[in-house]
């Protein structure tokens, strides 16, 4: 065997530590790049739980194929069936590991991991740990990667930001002959911009969420390194499908999840009847209030499904502009119960509003508003089918049918192939929220952080697999020349450079000021880009997006500082989200139909024929404008499941749903 | 992959164990003997208080005050004269102090006080811990320097303290003289009220702090349980230090030297007594008053 | 206060005085800037605004302020700093709360145990190096499936539970009279580890696996700057955003390496 390759994970969060401890376990040494210290990563925000078929569910029917199932159609048949069929089969075991890595799962008496349920699904299957699973998880392999630091075989570069893949070949789409052998990052706090070698690069950098301003997702967020890796010529699958929760808490600098529990316990939703009511809620009178849910659903009420919500709720304030005070929020008003109940039933919730809102939900209403969640969407990736491939599609499968598959390893996709998960450009890998492969067109709630974890740990022998048996063992990595890693730190120099020399002491002003075309952007994602698309609404987005990259194209920089400049590092990362805002937009406008998270006001249905197609955008450097973006369909693999129609009112669209939902599909055949 | 990439300590066991045995028994001295004795020689001292009620019959028809001195000196002469072994005791004491102290002044000037930022009664009372382990160092030096070396220099008026006449020449140092107060008396009383106060606050806190660190009270219930009885032993040592300084402020020096002269003569002769009074410099007071205080004195 | 008058016309504000510093070894140095008042706003959003607005009371530009920060949801804990003097979360500093007045002024100052990075941004890596010092991690053998873990009660979970929502944000650092700013890396390894790291060693003492390496745990816990360096101030506790159990942590590892150090005693 040849000296040790070695192997760079960029970004820190639950798929790039479960890939970092995988890869370093097979004595591969890995070189881990974050913008934070890893324990700080964007995962631990997750709170509800993480599922996996389990042994008390199975005795009641349930499999692992149904929870692949259950996937499948939650995603609206978006996703490529055989990775998921993998992942549900994967995730008993994830359970086990982090389960031995010591996650303080909760417990039954009997001392056994307890379960709650979960949106989606009959069964108990959502494994959790108090009200902060995605933090017991995150830290759980925090301490696993420490481990390996401690012993050398990992080494942790936090406050380091991924600049570029370093790519020795050419990259067209799959036929290139490109492979990426290293990056270029740069230190957030020294500055110093270097070159790093790898035998592969995994990108495990998270979702996008701040390409909409405010969202539920962590500051670090941007989405910069995905698109930097899509200008580098990495395709993006799905970019339109953005998951927006119907309840968050707005706040000045991002919006926090409010469970939809609150709705369950009997929380009304109302604005004012009066448009720019100015009163206290406590002030307004009930017939003077507008509980537009329980009025246009008079069935279901508050208690619609999630997209519906989200949708009516944005209607009534941006279309409508019946918003409270004027602004995107709607009171979420749970002041008609006992205070007391409230606190026994719903204490952790009660105490985030007070913390982050001041007010005390028991008796003032909640100002709630939808928020960007998750992106679906996220670098395109490839893999091995398994060798589970039926002669014919499966229709519905039922909870208590005896699944067509056995859960042994490699029957949805091939354990240990190089390709898995691996981008267009070979040694380039994308892992967790920034893989576009599991969700389809919609999340279910609590599959991010299985989805994560599967990642890293079961493509992560693959990445062992492609730097000890791939390429890079008959090219390795060290003869290549220097002079490419050079030349890519060189460019990278210049593009500081450039923003650095735009600061000369002359008035920044609003026009060109980075902050402000990065709000602007924000706010123009978000409103067009979002909950309800349209047309002519989305063109005028694009217009928008152009304006604003014309606008980058003079930004100026408020600090020169050759030391820890935040803004210069912000303001790179706006240039790369406003070319990935627009790429999101131009799929969206192309996507002519409505699917999981992506409803077209203009195009209401669902449209296999067309469009039971994966998104693809490849980024044309040559071509100027929204025209840099081609976008192209593939064809989605769907050989196990056939894709089943779905109505709306009497089905769960989206993620963490009531438990009825599937009843109701048991009960109606 | 059999067995863990686990890291190996920095630091040799010897190191490690070193470290902590000197913590623990910083932690131990300052409990046994320092603590202790404290104790024993607060309520000693105290007696000077209540000695009259503890005389019971043999009290009769002595004052509060000149009980106090009998029963006083009775103890003392006890101590001095009976317990055994009282300078391998002393040795042992003295040794611990100074490890107590010197290790204290160590550990105290590796933190550094936050009370402005943060002013928790607990971070008040850590403060305070090193505070009057401060104070007590000096006050124990002052203490043992002048009335048990005989560093009379440091004593106004230089009077001398004599275990046989405990009471009086205790008064007379701290009052600055023997016909009562003087300036530099009032100046030593304020430091012996100043630094009793602050040794049993430093004892009964670090009674407190040492049931953390031996891991007694685990609970934050336990260690504010174990706060309220360690405040109850710090009241009750209060009472006994400060009932002994006001009673020996209070002393009248010439009053309490005939009780002692008395006691001396009962037990040596008269002979002795001039002898002794004369060897040591100890002011003697006039037998004459006997009869101005009352017909008790002669009994 | 001229600035004021202007931007008073605009709606109230609030006044942010920064300490801010250009780098290690730097002068610090402090700005003051208005902002004008939000709902719902928090230090965060002030700083933002700050941000793309970077021009101090007196009309001077500056540069942006630079911090750290992550979820704003306190559960990373990256935006720790002195706000008003005490160490806290910025994220969950509402405005409303800490400055409900116009023209009402807040202090903002870098964590003082920590090496400052720039401005309001420290460099808290000892803190992180704390945790390899008490091995805080559980030692399984790797990551294949082998079987779930050991059970455990509902009541050792939740006390483990409790331990384990430590984010390392270094409050209860900042605010120990005993923790003292260490610049020398060289030190880190025999300076006082302070409450969040003996409380790891303690969760991971209490797992049945992690029960393992117990030892050489309580063994870095008695060395130099071990868990008997400990003064007792019990601020520790008192700043935690989480509530953790500090000071139990801290009584409960002095029993622990009480008992160990006997038990190797004997064992020699």
């Amino acid at each position: 065997m040849q000296q040790q390759q070695r192997v760079i994970v960029v970004g820190g969060g639950l798929a790039g530590l479960a890939a970092t401890v995988r890869i370093a376990e097979a004595g591969i040494p890995v070189d881990l790049f974050s913008m934070v210290p890893v324990k700080r990563s964007h995962s631990v925000c997750a709170q509800g739980g993480i599922n996996a078929c389990n042994e008390v569910a199975r005795q009641q029917g349930y499999s692992e194929y149904q929870h692949f199932d259950e996937t499948i159609y939650g995603g609206d048949y978006l996703a490529d069936q055989g990775p998921v069929l993998e992942m549900a089969n994967f995730a008993p075991k994830v359970i086990d590991l982090l389960d031995r890595m010591g996650v303080p799962f909760n417990r039954t008496n009997e001392g056994q991991r307890d379960l709650r349920l979960f949106g989606g699904s009959l069964f108990k299957r959502t494994h959790f740990s108090g009200a902060t699973t995605g933090q017991q998880l995150l830290y759980a392999l925090d301490e696993q990667t420490r481990r390996y630091e401690a012993s050398g075989l990992v080494r942790k570069y936090e406050f380091w930001e991924f600049l570029w893949p370093i790519i020795e070949g050419e990259v067209d789409g799959l036929d290139g002959d490109g492979r990426c052998v290293g990056m270029v990052a740069q230190d957030m706090r020294t500055m110093q911009i270097r070159s790093f070698r790898g035998a592969s690069v995994i990108m495990a950098t998270g979702g996008c969420g701040l390409v909409f301003g405010k969202s539920t997702n962590s500051i670090i967020c941007t989405g910069g390194a995905a698109s930097r890796c899509y200008q580098a010529g990495a395709w993006y699958g799905n970019g339109e499908m953005i998951q927006v929760h119907p309840t968050a808490i707005p706040g000045a600098d991002k919006c926090r999840l409010m469970s939809e529990s609150a709705r369950g316990e009997g929380g009304r939703v109302w604005v004012p009847r009066k448009k720019g009511d100015d009163r206290k809620p406590s002030d307004i009178p009930e017939n003077e209030r507008y509980y537009f849910l329980e009025e246009k659903y008079p069935a279901y009420g508050n208690l619609v499904p999630r997209d519906i919500a989200t949708r009516e709720i944005f209607d009534i304030c941006v279309n409508e502009g019946m918003g409270v005070k004027g602004e995107n929020q709607v009171y979420l008003d749970l002041t008609h119960k006992d205070p007391d109940y409230l606190t026994r039933k719903l204490g952790g919730i009660m105490e985030i509003y007070e913390k982050f809102a001041g007010d005390d939900p028991r008796h003032t209403p909640m100002r709630i508003f939808p928020a960007v969640h998750y992106s679906m969407g996220g670098i395109w990736t490839q893999y091995t089918p398994g060798t589970y491939t039926p002669g014919t599609q499966h229709g519905e499968h039922k909870p208590g049918m005896a699944a067509p598959v056995d859960a042994q390893p490699g029957q949805g996709m091939a354990l240990g192939a190089p390709n898995n998960m691996m981008t267009n450009i070979p040694g380039l890998y994308a892992f967790g929220e920034v893989n576009f492969a599991y969700h389809g067109a919609t999340r279910l709630g609590a599959n991010a952080l299985l989805s994560c974890i599967f990642d890293g740990l079961y493509c992560g022998v693959s990445v062992a697999n492609y730097v000890t048996q791939g390429d890079p063992a008959e090219r390795p990595i060290d003869s290549i020349d220097q002079g490419l890693y050079d030349a890519a730190v060189e460019s990278e120099q210049a593009k500081m450079s450039r923003f650095i020399d735009t600061v000369d002491g002359a008035e920044v002003s609003d026009d060109t000021n980075p902050y402000l075309i990065g709000k602007e952007m924000g706010e123009e994602m978000e409103a067009a880009c979002t909950v309800v698309k349209t047309e002519p609404r989305l063109k005028q987005c694009l217009d928008k997006l152009a304006e604003l990259r014309e606008r980058f194209s003079r930004a100026r920089l408020p600090d020169s500082a050759a030391w820890t400049n935040q803004s210069l590092s912000y303001s790179r990362a706006v240039g790369d989200m406003l070319i990935m805002a627009e790429m999101i937009a131009k799929c969206s406008l192309l996507r002519e139909e409505s699917r999981g998270s992506h409803y077209r006001l203009d195009f209401p249905d669902r449209n296999d024929e067309r469009f039971l197609k994966t998104t693809v955008a490849s980024f044309n450097a040559q071509s100027q404008g929204a025209a840099q973006h081609d976008v192209s369909y593939r064809d989605v693999q769907t050989k196990l499941v056939k894709p089943r129609a779905r109505t709306y009112g009497k089905v769960e669209k989206q993620e963490p749903a009531k438990t009825e939902t599937p009843a109701k599909e048991a009960a109606s055949v | 992959m059999a067995s863990g990439p686990d890291t190996k300590p920095t630091l040799t066991p010897a190191q490690i164990q070193r470290h902590f045995l000197l913590r623990r028994l910083h932690s131990l001295t300052g409990l046994v003997p320092i603590g202790v004795f404290l104790v024993v020689h607060l309520v000693t001292n105290s007696s000077l208080a209540w000695g009259r009620f503890a005389l019971r019959g043999k009290g009769e028809g002595l004052t509060v005050a000149e009980g106090g001195v009998k029963y006083f000196q009775h103890e003392v002469t006890f101590i001095n004269e009976s317990v055994p072994h009282l300078l391998l005791i002393e040795i042992t004491l003295w040794v611990s102090i100074a490890f107590h102290s010197i290790l204290g002044v160590v550990y105290a000037t590796s933190g550094k006080s936050n009370l402005q930022r943060y002013p928790h009664q607990d971070n008040w009372r850590y403060t305070l811990q090193r505070i009057s382990g401060y104070v007590g160092i000096l006050f124990i030096f002052y203490h043992v320097a002048t009335l048990r070396w005989g560093w009379t220099f440091l004593i106004p008026e230089g009077t001398k303290w004599s275990h046989s006449f405990s009471a009086s020449t205790l008064a007379a140092a701290m009052q600055g003289s023997t016909e009562g107060f003087t300036i530099f008396g009032v100046a030593v009383s304020v430091l012996y009220m100043v630094g009793v106060t602050a040794l049993v606050f430093h004892f009964a806190n670090g009674l407190w702090t040492a049931a953390i660190t031996w891991g007694i009270t685990i609970s934050a219930k336990a260690q504010k349980r174990w706060g309220i009885a360690c405040a109850g032993l710090g009241a009750g040592l209060m009472l006994a230090g400060w009932s002994s300084l006001i009673a020996t402020m209070t002393l009248d020096y010439d009053e309490a030297h005939l009780i002692e002269r008395q006691m001396f003569i009962e037990k040596y002769g008269e002979a002795e007594y001039e002898a002794y009074v004369e060897q040591k410099g100890i002011e003697t007071a006039d037998p004459q008053p006997e009869q101005s205080t009352g017909s008790g004195g002669g009994e | 206060m001229i600035a004021s008058q202007e931007t008073a016309s605009k709606g109230q504000h609030i006044r942010i005085r920064i300490k801010r510093s250009d780098g290690p070894g730097k002068p610090s140095y402090w700005q003051a800037f208005d902002v004008p008042r939000e709902p719902g706003a928090n230090i965060i959003s002030c700083l933002q605004w700050i941000a793309a607005h970077p021009v101090t009371v007196d009309g001077e530009k500056t540069t942006p302020v630079v911090w750290d920060s992550g979820c704003l949801e306190e559960v990373c804990g990256a935006c720790t700093m002195l706000i008003n003097g005490g160490v806290r979360q910025s994220c969950s500093a509402l405005i409303s709360d800490i400055a409900p007045n116009d023209g009402d002024e807040i202090t903002l100052e870098p964590m003082s145990k920590f090496p400052v990075i720039r401005d309001l941004w420290v460099d808290r890596q000892r803190l992180f190096d704390s945790l390899k010092r008490v091995q805080a991690w559980v030692p399984i053998d790797g990551s294949y499936s082998l079987g779930a873990g050991p059970k455990e009660s509902p009541d050792k979970q939740g006390t483990r539970y409790t331990l384990s929502t430590c984010m390392s944000c270094g409050c209860c650092l900042e605010a120990c009279p005993q923790y003292n700013l260490e610049e020398d890396e060289s030190q880190w390894p025999t300076s006082f580890i302070g409450a969040a790291a003996i409380s790891q060693a303690r969760l991971f003492n209490e797992h049945e696996t992690g029960k393992q390496l117990k030892r050489e745990r309580l063994d870095a816990l008695m060395g130099p700057g071990g868990v008997s360096d400990c003064g007792n101030a019990q601020n520790c506790v008192k700043v935690c955003p989480k509530e953790i159990p500090l000071t139990e942590s801290i009584s409960a590892m002095g029993r622990a390496t009480t008992i160990h150090a006997i038990t190797s005693w004997f064992r020699r």
